[in-house]
């Protein structure tokens, strides 16, 4: 409290509702983006930056002790684990062969989920 | 017993007494982070466990490179070069995320994604690790694939994520230079 002004909190909820921006793009990119591939982008990696930006608004809102370096670690563990997760999809869909969308191959990518839909039915 | 010839070991790069005596520090660190106590009893708990995990530990941390005629410790990274690094990339991954969230929320979707191959080699594995984990941390690129021989497929989303992956003097060299080591970068084209 400087002035009778709660800074540390409006900086903690600038924070967070940045990162809360982040997390709203990350949704709408897995809704709209075509296919496989690009939505491991959306669901993945724009994450990260939200889910950081959440840590660091939550550790900035509890001040200095030790709970809010137990939040930078999560976020650092986060910050390590999620790419790995983004690249073992990724790596099991093209190993097996799931085609890549591209403006020209957008009818064969559509032609292939449409065939693996109906195998599963 | 198997440790003391890792002390003896002139193949790894750097010195072996230092990189125990610095993972146990730093596990010793967590330790106190992570219980809070300051009883002899725990801080005793803590330091006998940190010994016993770096001495089972170490030899287990180290990656040999393609002719096998070097190990290195795989956190044998400079500290303040590391963390330099990471705030480099966290200022890079701030500037992905608004390029890919600005072409996700567009009306007309403005992607088009392709298929990057590159070849990347350094004496050093950890160079490729650190190398396709930074790439698929940065929004708009994920890597799919590394070979042995260092041949990277990444998927791209955007014509500016891949054009900033073919660009040796971005990640490639501050990889490199997190390292200390060489690198040899080569363009294998694009797939659409």
């Amino acid at each position: 409290m400087i002035y009778g002004i709660p800074l540390r909190e409006i900086i903690a909820f600038a924070l967070m509702g940045l990162g809360l921006v982040f997390l709203i793009g990350s949704a709408i990119g897995m809704l709209r983006l075509p296919d496989f591939y690009s939505r491991v982008h959306a669901s993945g990696n724009s994450e990260t930056l939200g889910t950081a930006l959440v840590f660091l608004g939550l550790a900035v809102y509890n001040g200095f002790n030790d709970a809010s370096f137990k939040i930078i670690v999560i976020f650092l563990f986060v910050f390590l684990g999620n790419p790995i997760g983004s690249h073992i999809l990724s790596k099991a869909a093209y190993k097996t062969g799931h085609p890549v969308w591209t403006k020209k191959s957008a009818k064969e990518v559509e032609a292939f989920s449409k065939r693996a839909g109906e195998e599963e039915n | 017993m198997t440790n003391s010839s890792v002390l003896r070991d002139k193949s790894i790069v750097g010195s072996p007494l230092v990189h125990l005596v610095c993972m146990a520090v730093l596990l010793f660190a967590f330790w106190m982070l992570l219980s809070g106590n300051t009883e002899v009893k725990f801080v005793t708990y803590g330091i006998l466990t940190s010994l016993i995990a770096t001495w089972v530990c170490y030899p287990l941390l180290l990656v040999e490179n393609t002719e096998g005629s070097r190990k290195y410790f795989i956190f044998g990274i400079h500290p303040f070069k590391l963390i330099s690094y990471f705030f480099w990339l966290l200022w890079q991954l701030v500037l992905a995320n608004l390029d890919v969230l600005k072409a996700t929320v567009s009306p007309n979707l403005r992607i088009n994604p392709c298929v990057v191959r590159f070849r990347y080699m350094a004496d050093n594995p950890m160079a490729k690790v650190i190398l396709a984990n930074s790439i698929t941390l940065t929004p708009g690129t994920v890597t799919m694939n590394v070979t042995d021989d260092g041949v990277f497929e990444v998927h791209a989303l955007t014509d500016g994520a891949a054009e900033g992956l073919e660009d040796p003097s971005g990640m490639p060299a501050k990889v490199a230079w997190l390292l200390g080591q060489e690198f040899t970068f080569e363009k294998m084209g694009r797939d659409y």
